[in-house]
């Protein structure tokens, strides 16, 4: 039994600098495993140990990413092996191009029974590949994911939705986009930092994974970058909440934002 | 000359910043103003391999380098510089002499648990009237049979009564100074030996430092730590790489007072404009950056001696000389760019500030590392 883990190095965006162009400058961004990936390596780990399966963590990007401190940080956070392609080719790739790579890779590895992905990647947000890649593999998607329980083939999946929690059970193979809280994601011991280095990394070239073109294409089609609008600069007097509130719901009237 | 970490040491720099912000820091303030040692924190220490990285596997440590346990050090103090307190005393100061000078036997009954974290350790060397003269020590070991019976007392001993394990060091023959002076492994609970009253200070609060008592305390005669007659060789070789410790401590308060610093002034509006943009505030900022930038080459260049065996005693020295100094003068800077409210605990750096000032005196004072460094300038 496999389970795979697909993550992203990449850069902090608190470290990026938007130009006036509106395009973003990374150049001075620290690279790091995507903040919220950790939480996708703790809960499959559980999941992993739980069904006696092998935890193989997956990426695809341009230069960088096969760099031996990623696949460390990754390593180091509970993943048994790593499998990645890296290509310059990539460094621009849409999500679309992105999950369709991935997918060749899960469909190499073989047997795969599981995949799961963090919320979101902390550098573009744009939650698309976990879903874009279900639909390369034929898989289901679940994305938002609270908890799982159970095995791969026969999940029990939460998932949060406004004003409540959603219980699916999953049964065959589905990819699995786990929310921030979805496992309280591990701080890597020492000896874990340490082992990752012995543990396997498998370099696949993108020329011979023959990736078959992808079921999705996007494209960007323009680039804009919201007007800031003028602060009003209006104090309410708090010192009678209900008179505050009165003035707070007129003045809110009052601009049509209520 | 390579400045770069290796990915390991990023890696783990990176690791113990996560466990420390999402642990230590939140209850560093409470730890302070309370006086109260961090028990709880010290398993969670242990499930890390921080309790004793740079030791062997195969000896319950985490197999790291001495650099990758200076960076822990800076990142815990940061933090925390009581945490990182009682992280140096024990790892550096306690399980060190073991590790170096201790039998199979020794190994086999202390390191393991040690260097795994199970117990905690403390080393015993300052008297009440001996601290920068160590060798004046009035304490006593006497062989009587198969025994060792101990008498006097300790000053100051960081991580009492929490430690289970003491370096505890005694005059065997006191005609001899300091060559008359031996290392003993003292278990917590042995009859004879008790601890006091834990000392009121000016910081690092949440670490312990209480006087020991041994009155007649009888110890086996294997628990000596190296040859008889040997124990100032002992101390004065732990404290060459304790004091690395200490000057890691002192960059992590540092590095976090000019963090806080640099937040403050972002913040802070006066003129109509943040701080940060006065140009006041920017040159303390650039002189704080500079000398902690300056103190981490020092420190960590001292550990990379100790990594690669050469030797570290003149460059431990120095590292501790200047980056405790730095500490100090940074924390003074840090509170000058609070203006008022830096002198209060509403923010972080009189705090900073007071745990700085010990890194100046203990593990040796600023004017022992002069010594040590003039001594060996002028050789």
């Amino acid at each position: 039994m496999k389970i795979v883990v697909a993550y992203k190095w990449t850069s902090d965006p608190e470290e990026a600098a938007v130009r006036a162009d509106g395009t973003v400058d990374w150049s001075r961004a620290k690279p790091g495993l995507s903040a919220y990936d950790p939480v996708a390596i703790e809960l499959a780990r559980h999941l992993a140990d739980a069904a006696g399966a092998e935890l193989i963590g997956v990426t695809a990007g341009g230069k960088g990413v096969a760099v031996p401190i990623a696949s460390k940080a990754a390593l180091s956070r509970g993943l048994d092996r790593v499998v990645i392609v890296e290509d310059e080719s990539l460094a621009e790739a849409g999500r679309s191009e992105l999950a369709a790579v991935l997918a060749e890779v899960i469909r190499q590895i073989g047997d795969v029974d599981l995949v799961v992905t963090g919320d979101s990647s902390v550098d573009v947000a744009a939650k698309m590949v976990p879903t874009v890649l279900a639909g390369e593999l034929g898989w289901p998607a679940v994305a938002e994911v609270t908890a799982v329980s159970g095995q791969a083939g026969a999940l029990h999946v939460e998932r949060a939705i406004p004003g409540g929690v959603q219980v699916l059970e999953v049964s065959g193979p589905a990819v699995l986009a786990a929310s921030a809280d979805a496992a309280v994601p591990r701080v890597p011991g020492m000896k874990e930092v340490l082992a990752a280095a012995k543990k396997p990394v498998e370099l696949l070239e993108l020329a011979a994974l023959k990736v078959p073109p992808g079921n999705a294409v996007m494209t960007v089609t323009g680039r804009s970058r919201p007007e800031r609008k003028a602060r009003k600069g209006q104090f309410i007097d708090t010192t009678d909440p209900a008179a505050a509130a009165a003035e707070l719901v007129t003045a809110l009237r009052g601009a049509g934002a209520l | 000359m390579d400045f770069e970490l290796t990915d390991e040491q990023q890696l783990i720099r990176d690791a113990v910043r996560e466990f420390a912000e999402a642990e230590v820091t939140p209850i560093a303030a409470e730890l302070d103003r309370d006086h109260r040692f961090p028990s709880e924190l010290l398993p969670k220490m242990a499930e890390l391999n921080l309790m004793g990285m740079p030791y062997p596997e195969k000896m319950g440590g985490a197999g790291a380098d001495e650099l990758s346990y200076i960076i822990a050090v800076e990142e815990v103090s940061r933090a925390c510089a009581s945490t990182g307190c009682i992280l140096s005393a024990h790892s550096s100061l306690a399980t060190w002499p073991v590790y170096k000078f201790g039998t199979a036997a020794q190994h086999e009954q202390y390191l393991h648990d040690m260097a795994s974290g199970r117990r905690l350790g403390a080393f015993a060397l300052t008297e009440p009237a001996a601290g920068t003269d160590a060798g004046a020590g009035t304490c006593t070991a006497v062989l009587k049979g198969d025994e060792y019976v101990l008498n006097g007392s300790k000053i100051f001993i960081t991580n009492a009564p929490f430690a289970e394990i003491y370096i505890v060091f005694a005059k065997t023959d006191p005609t001899q100074g300091t060559r008359g002076m031996s290392a003993f492994i003292v278990e917590k609970d042995t009859p004879g030996f008790t601890v006091g009253e834990a000392e009121h200070k000016l910081g690092i609060r949440g670490s312990s430092t209480p006087p020991l008592y041994f009155n007649d305390c009888h110890i086996p005669a294997d628990a000596l730590l190296g040859a008889e007659g040997s124990g100032f060789k002992v101390a004065m070789a732990t404290l060459d790489g304790g004091r690395i410790g200490i000057a890691a401590q002192a960059l992590g308060i540092a590095q976090a007072a000019l963090d806080a610093s640099v937040a403050y002034a972002k913040e802070r509006v006066q003129f109509g404009k943040p701080i940060a943009t006065l140009q006041a505030i920017q040159w303390m900022i650039a002189d704080m950056a500079t000398e902690i930038d300056a103190a981490r080459l020092l420190v960590y260049r001292a550990a990379s001696c100790m990594d690669n065996d050469r030797p570290y005693g003149t460059e431990g020295a120095m590292a501790k000389l200047f980056a405790s100094e730095m500490a100090t003068r940074v924390c003074g800077k840090a509170i000058q760019i609070h203006g008022g409210y830096g002198y209060t605990e509403s923010y972080p750096v009189e705090r900073n500030y007071r745990d700085a000032k010990i890194t100046e005196i203990y593990e040796g004072t600023s004017e022992v590392q002069r010594m040590v460094i003039a001594r060996a300038a002028l050789r």
